[in-house]
C-alpha cells in the first residue's frame, strides 16, 4: 500500500523535505497541535506522528468529504444543519471562537445562517494536512478563544522532469445515490511544477436509517484548483494558488430554506525561503484575496408563506509573513505578522403582491480590519524539560460602510463602529518523565472579538431554537482562561495519549431573550439579542490509543467527553456527549479489511433555551475493505464498504432539527493512478 | 494742483471697496426661497395691497395635515413683505351646511426666509357639492392695511390615510388626529409626529395637549413590529413627537393608542406608511 502511494503521489524534492521536517519538528513539540498529514509521501519524510496513524484509519474512503474526516478527530465535532456544510466545533467552541483558515488565509462565509463554513471549499483531494490547534496554542494565527483549524492546501510536486502524473477517482454511494468524480494532474518541468484538480459531487436526498427518505438533503458541487510553483533556487519557492468552488441546489433539511447557488473564488501568492534575511528560517509571506457569494432559495419548499431572496457576499484581502529565528542554546522564536480586511453584506427581500418589496440588510454592510502580531518562544531548559511561551496581540476594528447600514444599525444602538485591542498569552511546560512517557501542562489567556452577526446581525433566524437574532453593537470581547494537561505513553508500536482541559470563559456571548420585541420571521418564537453572559466553563478530556495488536493488525480508539456550564448552572448548549470510535484494521500487501465501531452516549444535559432536545445514544458499525491491483501497468485501487450496517436511525446531539442521519450505505470506489 | 488729503483718499478707497463689495454681493443671486416648493395658488388680498402666493411641498392637497408656505408681495412695487400677521380660515361648503377645519396660523409675524409657514388639517376630501376654500387674511404690519384672499382648494384622498377622527371613550369629545412625520420614511430611526385637535364646534378645533399616546408599528403582512420605538409626547400646540423605527422597506401600520389620563380614549387608530 505504502509503495503504491509512493508511485503516484510523487516524491518531494530533497530540499523541500528538509523544509517540512524543520517546520514540523518545531510544531510537533507542542501537544496542543494536532497535524494530520493526508499524504503519506510527506509522512514518510518526517517522524511518524500519532495523528498520521489516526488518519490512515479515518480517511475512510477516498470519496470521503472533509467533514467525514474532521468528525473523526478527537477534538472536533460538527454542527449539522444538512448533510453538507457542517460547521466545525473544537472542544465545544465554534463560530467566532475559532479561526478556520485555508493555508493561513482568512475566509468569511457569505451566509448569515452559517450554511457555508469555510471547510466546504476544501476537498480532500486539495488538502495536504489539517492543523488543529487547541487551547493555549490556538490563538497564534489569530485571536481566538477556542482554537484554530488550518487546512493546508496540497502543493504542486517536483516529480521526474517533464512527466505528467495523476489520479482519477470515481465512486458511488447507495444511501444518497451519490456520484463522486475527481481528478488530479501534476506536471513538473525544470524549476516549475503545476497541479490541477477537479471534483464533482452529486448527491440525491439520502435514505435515513429505517428507510425514510430525508427531503431537502441533496446537493451538487464542483471544485477546481490550480496551483503553480516556481523554484528559482533551492532556498526559495514562489507559489500561486487559485481555487474555485461552486455549489448549487444544496438542501438543508433542518432549515426553512436551501441554497440555490454558492460560489467561492480564492487566490493567493506565496513566497517561501528556507533561509531568509536577518537569521530568519522558513520565512513565508503570503498575499491573498477571496470572494464568496451565497444565495438562499425557498422556491422548492412547500407552503412558503412569503417568498424571499437572501443573497450575501463576503470578500477578504489579507497578507501574512512568518518566520523562525534560531537563538543560541537551541532556543528559537517563531514570529508572525498578519493583516486582513473583510467586507460583508447580506440582505433579504420579501415579496407580497400589490405591495412594495420588503427589503432589509441582514448583515448591514460592514468592514472588519484586523492587524496582528504573534511570537512563540521555545526554550529548552534541559534534555527532558522545555518551555514554550506564546503571545499575540490584535487590533480589530469594525466600520459600517453605507448610510443605509448605519441608519439600520442605529435602531439597535451605537452605529459608529468600534475598535478593540486583543491580547493573548500562554505558557507551556513539557517534561519527559522516561523514555516512553512525557507530559505537558499549559495555562493561558485569550480573547476574541464579537463577529459581525453578533454585533450587527439583523433578525437572523435560528431554526434550532426558533428565534430571530439581533446584534448588539456594544458587546464586550469574550475572553478565556484555559489550563491543559496531557500525558503521552509511546513505544515504537503503541501510543496512548490522554488530554484534559479546562476553560473558564468570561463575557461569553450568547443569545438572550428580548420579550418586548416581536419576531420578524413568520412562526418564530421570539427575538433574542446577543449579550455577554458573565461566565461559562467548559471542561473535558480526550484519550487516544493506537495499538499494533498483531503484525498486520492495528487497533485505534478515541474517546472524548466534554462538560459545559453557564454561571446560572444551566448546561452550555452545543456540548456533544461521550463518544467513542474504535477501529480494527487488518492490512496485507494487496488488501485491507477494517471494522469500525462508533458509539455515543445519550445527551440529557441540554439547554432548552437554545432549542436543544435530548439525544439518545447510538451504536454504529461500519465495514470497509480495499483491494489494490495493476491494470495496464497502472495502479488501481478498489474500495468498498458498508456504513451503518445496522441501519440505525440516529442523530448526533449537535445536529439541528430532528433530522436522522444517513442509514445503511454501501459504497464502491475506484481509484486509478498513473 | 490741489493735493488730496490722506483722509479723502481713505474715504475714496472705502467707498470704492464698499461699492465693489455690494456689487459683488448683488452679482450672487439670492436663492429662491420657494425653490423645491410648488405654487398651489395665488391672488390679491384686496385692501392690503398684497399679492399672496401659496406653496406646498408636494403640489397636492390631501385630507390630513398639509403644510403651506405663503409668500407676500407689495402689489404695486412687487417688493417682498416680510412682516405681516396672517389669519387662516379653511371652510367646507356643503350647500346646506358649512364647517371649518383645524389649522395653524404662522407662528411669527416675521417671515422666515421670506415665507410664512402655516398648516391646515383638511378633515374631508372635496367632492361634488363639497367645496373647500382657504381664506387668508393679511395684515401688512408696515402699512397697517388689512385684506383677505379666498382661494378654492381641491382636497383629495391620499393613497394611505393620514387623518382620522375618534370620539373619546373617556370624555365623549371628538378628536381629529393627523400624521405629520415621517414624511420621507427610511429604514432606520424616523421622526414620528402627530397632531391632535379637539372639535369644540363646527368652526372651532383647538389643539389638544391632554393625550398620552402609545405607538406600535407593525408590518401587517408579517405581523411583526420593530425595536426601540419612542412613544410620542406632547411638544406644543397639539404636536406630539417620538421616534418610529422601520427595520425594512414595505408597508408599515403605525398603531396608536390614546389615553386621557388613566382612562382609555381610543385604541383603534392607525396610519399606514409605505415605502
Amino acid at each position: 500500500m505504502k509503495n503504491i502511494y509512493f508511485l503516484f503521489l510523487v516524491v518531494c524534492t530533497v530540499s523541500y523535505r528538509i523544509t517540512c521536517a524543520q517546520t514540523d519538528s518545531l510544531v510537533n513539540r507542542s501537544p496542543d497541535i494536532h497535524i494530520i498529514e493526508l499524504k503519506e509521501v510527506i509522512i514518510g519524510s518526517v517522524q511518524k506522528q500519532n495523528t498520521d496513524r489516526l488518519l490512515q484509519f479515518y480517511k475512510a474512503n477516498s470519496s470521503a468529504t472533509l467533514e467525514d474526516i474532521l468528525s473523526r478527530l478527537p477534538e472536533m465535532n460538527l454542527i449539522r444543519r444538512g448533510p453538507y456544510g457542517m460547521e466545525p466545533s473544537i472542544r465545544s467552541f465554534s463560530g467566532g471562537q475559532l479561526n478556520v483558515l485555508v493555508d493561513g488565509m482568512r475566509i468569511h462565509g457569505a451566509c448569515t445562517d452559517k450554511m457555508d463554513p469555510v471547510t466546504i471549499y476544501i476537498e480532500p483531494i486539495n488538502l495536504q494536512s489539517l492543523q488543529v490547534q487547541t487551547g493555549n496554542k490556538g490563538f497564534v494565527n489569530g485571536s481566538a478563544t477556542g482554537g484554530t483549524l488550518n487546512m493546508k492546501m496540497a502543493e504542486p510536486e517536483f516529480t521526474q522532469n517533464n512527466t505528467l502524473s495523476g489520479i482519477f477517482n470515481s465512486g458511488y454511494q447507495t444511501a444518497a445515490k451519490a456520484i463522486y468524480e475527481s481528478a488530479l494532474l501534476n506536471y513538473a518541468s525544470g524549476r516549475w511544477a503545476f497541479r490541477v484538480s477537479g471534483t464533482y459531487r452529486n448527491n440525491q436526498d439520502y435514505r435515513a436509517g429505517g428507510g425514510d427518505i430525508t427531503s431537502f438533503s441533496q446537493f451538487r458541487k464542483t471544485n477546481y484548483s490550480l496551483s503553480a510553483k516556481y523554484q528559482p533556487d533551492d532556498n526559495t519557492y514562489i507559489k500561486a494558488d487559485m481555487l474555485a468552488d461552486d455549489g448549487w441546489n444544496i438542501g438543508y433539511p433542518a432549515l426553512p430554506m436551501d441554497v440555490g447557488y454558492a460560489q467561492a473564488r480564492i487566490a493567493a501568492v506565496t513566497i517561501h525561503q528556507k533561509r531568509g534575511p536577518w537569521q530568519l528560517y522558513n520565512w513565508e509571506t503570503k498575499v491573498y484575496g477571496n470572494y464568496i457569494q451565497h444565495n438562499m432559495d425557498d422556491t422548492h419548499r412547500p407552503s412558503v408563506a412569503l417568498h424571499m431572496d437572501m443573497p450575501g457576499v463576503s470578500h477578504t484581502i489579507g497578507a501574512y509573513s512568518s518566520g523562525t529565528i534560531q537563538l543560541p542554546k537551541k532556543q528559537s522564536i517563531v514570529l508572525r505578522a498578519d493583516a486582513s480586511s473583510t467586507y460583508l453584506k447580506a440582505s433579504m427581500t420579501m415579496y407580497q403582491q400589490n405591495q412594495p418589496p420588503m427589503y432589509m440588510l441582514t448583515w448591514p454592510d460592514n468592514t472588519r480590519n484586523q492587524y496582528g502580531i504573534s511570537a512563540s518562544l521555545y526554550l529548552p531548559i534541559d534534555s527532558s524539560l522545555s518551555m514554550q511561551i506564546n503571545s499575540r496581540a490584535d487590533v480589530i476594528s469594525y466600520h459600517l460602510v453605507s448610510t443605509q447600514s448605519k441608519d439600520q444599525v442605529s435602531i439597535l444602538g451605537n452605529s459608529s463602529g468600534r475598535m478593540d485591542f486583543l491580547k493573548n498569552i500562554s505558557i507551556q511546560v513539557s517534561k519527559k518523565i522516561s523514555k516512553k512517557i512525557s507530559h505537558a501542562m499549559s495555562a493561558g489567556f485569550s480573547e476574541r472579538e464579537p463577529t459581525a452577526s453578533e454585533l450587527y446581525g439583523f433578525y437572523l433566524f435560528n431554526s434550532h431554537d426558533g428565534y430571530d437574532y439581533i446584534g448588539n453593537p456594544s458587546l464586550k470581547k469574550e475572553n478565556t482562561l484555559q489550563a491543559d494537561y496531557s500525558i503521552n505513553f509511546r513505544t515504537i508500536k503503541n501510543t496512548i495519549q490522554f488530554h484534559a482541559f479546562y476553560s473558564q470563559i468570561f463575557h461569553y456571548i450568547l443569545g438572550s431573550r428580548e420579550n418586548s420585541l416581536s419576531a420578524m420571521t413568520i412562526g418564530a418564537n421570539g427575538v433574542k439579542s446577543f449579550s455577554n453572559v458573565s461566565r461559562a466553563f467548559i471542561t473535558g478530556a480526550e484519550a487516544t490509543a493506537m495499538l499494533k495488536v498483531f503484525t498486520k493488525t492495528d487497533l485505534i480508539s478515541t474517546v472524548r467527553y466534554t462538560y459545559g456550564r453557564l454561571t446560572n448552572s444551566r448546561p452550555l448548549p452545543y456540548i456533544a456527549p461521550l463518544k467513542n470510535i474504535t477501529s480494527l484494521r487488518y492490512q496485507s500487501n494487496r488488501y485491507s479489511v477494517q471494522l469500525e465501531y462508533e458509539a455515543a452516549a445519550a445527551q440529557n444535559r441540554i439547554n432548552e433555551d437554545a432549542g436543544e432536545r435530548n439525544t439518545s445514544g447510538y451504536i454504529l458499525l461500519h465495514l470497509r475493505g480495499s483491494y489494490d491491483f495493476l491494470l495496464w501497468q497502472k495502479q488501481v485501487s478498489l474500495q468498498s464498504g458498508i456504513e451503518n450496517i445496522l441501519d440505525k436511525n440516529y442523530r448526533e446531539h449537535l445536529d439541528w432539527g430532528n433530522i436522522p442521519r444517513q442509514g445503511r450505505n454501501l459504497y464502491i470506489q475506484l481509484k486509478f493512478s498513473f | 494742483m490741489k493735493k488730496h488729503s490722506p483722509l479723502q483718499i481713505l474715504c475714496c478707497l472705502l467707498l470704492v471697496s464698499i461699492t465693489y463689495m455690494s456689487c459683488k454681493k448683488d452679482a450672487v443671486a439670492e436663492p429662491d426661497p420657494a425653490a423645491g416648493l410648488i405654487k398651489q395658488s395665488e391672488g390679491y388680498a384686496i385692501g392690503a395691497a398684497t399679492k399672496v402666493e401659496i406653496y406646498t411641498e408636494s403640489g397636492s392637497i390631501t385630507t390630513g395635515y398639509n403644510k403651506f408656505y405663503i409668500a407676500l408681495y407689495d402689489s404695486v412695487s412687487g417688493i417682498r413683505i416680510d412682516r405681516a400677521a396672517l389669519q387662516l380660515t379653511p371652510m367646507m361648503d356643503m350647500g346646506t351646511m358649512q364647517h371649518s377645519a383645524p389649522f395653524e396660523n404662522p407662528t411669527s409675524e416675521n417671515a422666515s426666509n421670506h415665507l410664512f409657514a402655516c398648516s391646515v388639517v383638511f378633515i374631508m376630501p372635496s367632492g361634488s357639492g363639497q367645496n373647500w376654500t382657504l381664506s387668508i387674511q393679511v395684515s401688512n404690519l408696515s402699512t397697517n392695511k388689512n385684506g383677505t384672499l379666498t382661494v378654492p382648494v381641491t382636497v383629495t384622498e391620499p393613497a394611505h390615510k393620514t387623518m382620522n377622527s375618534f370620539t373619546s371613550a373617556a370624555n365623549g369629545g371628538k378628536y381629529f388626529i393627523s400624521l405629520v412625520q415621517p414624511a420621507k420614511p427610511k429604514v432606520g430611526i424616523n421622526d414620528f409626529e402627530v397632531v391632535v385637535y379637539k372639535k369644540i364646534s363646527m368652526m372651532n378645533f383647538p389643539p389638544d395637549s391632554s393625550m398620552s399616546i402609545t405607538l406600535y408599528p407593525e408590518m401587517p403582512t408579517m405581523g411583526h413590529s420593530s425595536p426601540n420605538n419612542v412613544d410620542p409626547v406632547h411638544i406644543s400646540q397639539g404636536h406630539y413627537k417620538g421616534n418610529v423605527n422601520f427595520t425594512m422597506t414595505g408597508l408599515w401600520r403605525l398603531h396608536l393608542r390614546f389615553m386621557a389620563g388613566e382612562s382609555v380614549a381610543d385604541t383603534t387608530q392607525y396610519f399606514d406608511v409605505e415605502f
